[in-house]
């Protein structure tokens, strides 16, 4: 049936419907990655967010056990040039179509998807609405719309849970973490204790771990709580630290560091981010709407470990008295490239020196 | 081997090309030096190329000195000698280059002073390559899987080998006489034959065994990597036909659509583990098999050298994959290579990708061979069969391949529905499972038949991707047959990629009415750019494919444009020279300030080339693919080959002005056993004739003589435009002469255009740019240089004694003729070869 999605510069996009036929309203971003589009759809970061995909078919490799970021997809909707209807789960037909149905997302296929991500190029994200007719109400809705900002508060777990291993004690403080960064942990063996993000110093000094991730997350840093920040001032200074995508910004703030939104956001993993110590390149999953602002960084507390070779931006940051530091983008890959593991080994480096050095 | 080697910078870089065109060898070795040439010269470096190809553009290059010689050691070593040379790139040559210059290594003494620097990969790595069983068992040894293979040197070896392992295996020769060639044996009575033959075609005489791995995905990964191991990937694709079937035989899509994110990932990481492994400088294309029911991921071909997928993924994607690779083994960071102005600044490091599909169709001859009373084994298998390819660019997988098949076909007569009506059930099911040529028809067919999807995936292998959106197409044409001349019918079909010409057979009506309808309800391409970025920043694009969506990207780019229709894929008889011709009409009318459009599908010949013309249009060459851009960019002027008549008369209908590539539809074949053919070569510039040269045909070969020809002799000829033509005399005669008594030309000889390969070996030996001398002339603008060179001539020359002889291709081994092929009218390639050598193999 055709739908449509309506931005709110006014501009509409026509296309046919599929998952849930139902309305949804989110900010519309794009996405150029040309493979993962199951773990993209279900990463937490999306929450309150639309995607439309450059990759021009999606759906060609069904719908993977192995490839959920989380169980409950929150993304707002999905929008392609092309859907393929193919099905690897052995239980169901469980394609794209009938997962997002069955998540009640609304998606929209035969969309001239490359015009739309050349419009979003110059506009920058909006405020978007998938309908069934355009109208002034449609319009006049959208207007009216305001998209929450809880969107850590929606996605993130609100009680802790274990997901045990024989090595190091790692804590996750979850801000709306992806399975990929459990699942890196679970290569290493790691004990894992998931905390909220509403945990406090004494909770996590109880557990007496080894070290700290701080997870990726959706929406604006600036968004959480104040006591969000006083609790990273103090466990930076007991532990090593590791802060990813959403956590990232954070440590930045708890450190005097300011953030921005990025006037365009960039979804994909085909940029050049280079590690400045050794200048080597490599390249990264980066799902990402802010940054550090350059001018706002503390030399004498913090410094640059990373940035991405096409815009300049500020990739990575390390505190300099203490052993805690963090990398906008996914070293987890899920979906995107695994050559940016190697921050997970450091940190386990680290993790091994302090426990060696304080057993 | 004597090992002092050049330390300083290199300044001086020898290029050694990839030879003839063959089997898997289209051509791309050539496009590829061609490519690079003016950026190395812009860098500062001195560049000499040698090649034995007389279709070779690279050879012709006004930013290199070119040496048109056998590919041989003692002319690497004499061109290194006397241009000084210090550096030898042998990657951009292929395979064959690979092993010429590892062999001029080994036989490097003291006396040929210091040894230049191998550029790309070290010469111990360069070796190693070469080899293949050695670096599969350092693969092996950093945890990679490869499929388990061993070296015999006999049959009793082989018959040891065969109790270990269990049937199918696949067997092909260690050190190869020519591009390896794998074969496999799935039964006990084949062994001893395939080794045997396999045997014989080792420089060693080694066979490697292996277990076969038949059935599994196919996916081919592009990557480079910089001194310093930065790795990037340029792309990947993915094969619809399993393992068994030869990569170059199978259709293929980019980017990869059925295989998972992670798995790709560990390819992406294996491939840069191999990178890292041999020390590349460069472009690396490694095979991957993929066990969908173990996980299991094999490393099946390794290619650190440019190959078919180097030129096509900078096609598909817009990367400028051989300027990349070229700087990157001159010891460049990636971060330091320089890109021409059209590029994005940051294009180099920046991980091409696509948003647009494209497909590859292999392109097969067996039509033309059967045509000619040649029978063949159609059957697919893991040797190549198919001699060119074509691609398809579209927004659906549907869209992509239906262009691939009809830049594949031309006409749409064997794909329309009804074509394989008459193939009974059990005839389907044999070539189900024992795949021919027309494998993407049969499996249509199938469908329509009713067989169910998870069924036939299990038969084939193939992924239910596949049978799906097969199955949507069939959807498509059913609902095309059922409305008649409907605009709602004809927007959807459009959307699907298909024709007006196959839309038009469906309706029985002509393409001028699909043409009109489509005009009334506005059903008009849009075309979409293609470049690297997948929409991301805005690049200056001058690559366009069509596509039916709301947005159109390209603009006319002037009133006086030149339209080039360029050649399609390569097939049998004279493909490759057409390339050669296409290209240098490019370059020439660029040189002449003309905006010049050229529309193509063949990756692998240079005419799509970026810097070769203002504009490209990725597009089929059917008459309704041209219309459209003609509507779009309203040239001044079109070039189409002589052989397009039903276009050439289209054209002129709507009134366009059409210049029409000479060329006659097919040779007539070539002379007998016996009998010698001469041909008296002039150039007609529209106004004079002007002889050239007389040239002696003899099966396989051709030489020029050193006679005066009397220009009064061509007073009575009339013709109709300028350019380059034979008067084609035969004679009884089995020898080479230097001289001959010309017959009476008003009676006993006939007329015709010269074939591009002439015009490409004149060219070369005789040093006359003949090829821009036509289009100079087609457009008016000889210049004086022009006309010396043509009152100069007249038979009398002095030029190395090189002979240009066909390609002795294996046809035996790749297609099992019941009779010989006639070289003359079914070429896969030349070269040349010096006179009264031991090494003239094209002679009978």
């Amino acid at each position: 049936m055709e739908r449509h999605l309506i931005l709110e510069d006014g501009t509409v996009f026509s296309g046919q419907g599929f998952g849930a036929p139902a309305t949804t309203f989110g900010e519309i971003i794009f996405d150029t990655a040309t493979s993962g589009y199951q773990e993209t759809i279900t990463n937490p970061i999306y929450d309150g967010q639309m995607i439309v995909f450059a990759m021009p078919v999606v759906g060609a490799d069904g719908i993977h056990a192995e490839a959920y970021e989380s169980t409950t997809p929150k993304i707002r909707g999905v929008v392609v040039h092309d859907l393929a209807e193919v099905s690897t789960n052995r239980q169901r037909r469980m394609n794209l179509d009938r997962f997002l149905q069955h998540h009640n997302i609304p998606g929209l296929y035969e969309v001239d998807t490359r015009k739309l991500i050349r419009h979003l190029r110059e506009t920058g994200p909006q405020k978007a609405t998938i309908v069934d007719v355009v109208d002034d109400h449609a319009v006049d809705q959208l207007v009216a719309t305001v998209l929450t900002n809880k969107q850590v508060q929606n996605t993130a777990t609100p009680k802790a849970y274990a997901n045990p291993g024989h090595g190091f004690h790692i804590i996750v403080i979850d801000f709306g973490l992806k399975h990929g960064i459990l699942r890196v942990l679970g290569d290493y063996d790691a004990n894992v204790t998931v905390l909220p993000y509403t945990t406090t110093v004494d909770e996590v000094l109880t557990l007496d771990p080894d070290g700290i991730i701080l997870s990726t997350g959706p929406g604006n840093p600036e968004d959480l709580p104040d006591s969000v920040l006083t609790l990273i001032r103090v466990l930076q200074t007991k532990m090593p630290l590791l802060g990813l995508g959403l956590g990232h910004e954070l440590l930045a703030l708890a450190n005097g560091a300011e953030i921005q939104a990025l006037p365009a956001e960039y979804h994909g993993m085909n940029h050049p981010i280079q590690e400045i110590i050794s200048q080597q390149l490599f390249y990264a999953r980066q799902g990402r709407g802010y940054v550090i602002d350059e001018d706002s960084l503390d030399g004498k507390k913090l410094f640059v470990t990373h940035r991405d070779l096409v815009d300049g931006s500020i990739q990575g940051i390390r505190l300099r008295d203490n052993p805690a530091f963090s990398v906008q983008f996914f070293p987890d890959g899920a979906p995107g490239p695994l050559e940016a593991n190697g921050i997970f080994a450091d940190f386990f480096e680290t993790v091994a020196d302090y426990v060696q050095k304080n057993s | 081997m004597y090992k002092k080697i050049v330390e300083t910078p290199v300044k001086k870089v020898l290029f050694i090309g990839g030879g003839e065109t063959d089997f898997g060898l289209q051509g791309e070795s050539d496009a590829a030096i061609y490519q690079v040439l003016p950026i190395l010269n812009g860098l500062g470096y001195t560049v000499t190329v040698l090649d034995d190809n007389p279709y070779s553009l690279a050879l012709e290059s006004p930013a290199a000195t070119g040496f048109l010689r056998t590919l041989t050691v003692q002319n690497v070593k004499k061109i290194i000698k006397s241009q000084k040379v210090d550096g030898v790139m042998p990657l951009f040559g292929g395979v064959r280059a690979l092993r010429l210059w590892d062999q001029v290594i080994s036989e490097w003494r003291e006396a040929d002073g210091v040894l230049p620097q191998t550029l790309g990969l070290s010469a111990s790595e360069l070796h190693e390559v070469n080899d293949g069983t050695l670096l599969f068992d350092r693969i092996e040894e950093i945890g990679l899987s490869v499929t388990a293979s061993a070296v015999v040197h006999n049959q009793e070896e082989a018959n040891e080998m065969l109790r270990d392992l269990e049937l199918p295996l696949v067997i092909r020769a260690h050190n190869p006489v020519q591009g390896t060639t794998r074969q496999i044996v799935d039964r006990l009575d084949d062994f001893d034959h395939v080794v045997n033959r396999v045997m014989g075609q080792s420089l060693t005489n080694e066979v490697l065994i292996a277990k076969a791995i038949n059935g599994l995905k196919e996916v081919s990964v592009l990557v480079v990597r910089d001194r310093d191991g930065n790795c990037l990937q340029v792309g990947a694709s993915e094969d619809m036909d399993p393992i068994g079937i030869h990569t170059a035989d199978s259709l293929s899509v980019a980017p990869v659509l059925t295989v998972s994110d992670q798995i790709l990932q560990q390819m992406r990481i294996q491939a840069f583990a191999i990178a890292d492994l041999i020390g590349l400088r460069g472009v690396l294309h490694v095979q991957f098999a993929f066990d969908e029911k173990t996980g299991e991921i094999y490393v099946i071909k390794v290619s650190p050298y440019l190959d078919h997928l180097a030129n096509r993924m900078a096609v598909m994607t817009g990367y400028p994959v051989m300027l990349v690779a070229a700087q990157l083994a001159m010891g460049k960071k990636i971060t330091e290579v320089y890109l021409p102005n059209a590029f994005h600044e940051k294009t180099a490091i920046m991980e091409p990708v696509m948003d647009h599909i494209v497909v590859k169709l292999p392109v097969f001859s067996f039509g033309d061979l059967e045509a000619m009373g040649i029978k063949v084994n159609r059957q697919l298998n893991s040797v190549q069969k198919s001699v060119g390819s074509a691609l398809g660019f579209g927004r659906t997988f549907v869209e992509a391949m239906e262009k691939a098949i009809r830049s594949a076909h031309f006409n749409n007569r064997s794909f329309s529905p009804k074509y394989m009506a008459d193939v009974s059930d059990d005839e389907l099911i044999q070539q189900l499972i024992h795949p021919q040529d027309n494998r993407v028809l049969l499996l249509i067919e199938a469908l329509r038949r009713g067989y169910e999807v998870d069924e036939l995936a299990e038969l084939t292998n193939i992924d239910e991707f596949y049978f799906y959106q097969l199955n949507r197409l069939i959807e498509i044409e059913q609902s095309v047959d059922r409305d008649n001349i409907d605009a709602d019918a004809l927007r959807q079909a459009k959307k699907f990629g298909l024709s007006d010409g196959l839309i038009a057979r469906f309706w029985q009506t002509n393409f001028q009415a699909i043409r009109t309808l489509a005009r009334q309800n506005n059903i008009q391409p849009t075309y979409k750019a293609l470049e690297p970025s997948a929409g991301e920043f805005p690049e200056h694009a001058r690559q366009f494919f069509a596509t039916f969506e709301e947005e159109n990207e390209s603009e006319p780019i002037c009133a006086q444009s030149v339209l080039i229709i360029g050649p399609g894929a390569f097939r049998m008889g004279d493909g490759a020279s057409a390339g050669y011709m296409t290209s240098v009409t490019l370059s020439e009318l660029h040189r002449l300030d003309y905006q010049t459009i050229i529309m193509n599908n063949n990756a692998a010949d240079p005419t799509l080339l970026p810097h070769l013309s203002d504009k490209q249009y990725l597009e089929p060459l059917e008459v309704s693919d041209v219309m459209s851009v003609v509507d779009k960019e309203q040239p001044h002027a079109i070039l189409v080959p002589g052989n397009r008549k039903k276009l050439i008369e289209a054209l002129q209908e709507m009134g366009q002005h059409v210049i029409v590539f000479p060329k006659e539809k097919h040779h007539p074949s070539g002379p007998e056993k016996h009998q010698s053919e001469f041909s008296l070569n002039f150039f007609y510039d529209g106004e004079e004739k002007h002889p050239l040269v007389v040239t002696q045909h003899r099966p396989g070969e051709v030489r020029i003589l050193d006679q005066a020809i009397d220009p009064a002799l061509l007073d009575d000829l009339t013709l109709a435009s300028p350019g380059l033509y034979q008067i084609i005399w035969r004679v009884d005669l089995d020898a080479w002469v230097s001289k001959i008594p010309l017959p009476d030309l008003r009676v006993d000889t006939w007329l015709r255009p010269m074939p591009y390969g002439h015009i490409a070996y004149l060219t070369k030996v005789l040093d006359i740019p003949l090829g821009r001398m036509i289009v100079r002339a087609w457009v008016g603008q000889l210049n004086e240089a022009d006309r010396q060179y043509l009152a100069a001539i007249k038979g009398q020359h002095e030029t190395a004694k090189l002979a240009m002889v066909a390609k002795n291709t294996d046809f035996d081994l790749h297609l099992q003729p019941d009779k010989a092929i006639d070289l003359t009218r079914f070429e896969m390639g030349a070269k040349v070869v010096p006179y009264e050598s031991e090494n003239s193999d094209g002679q009978e």
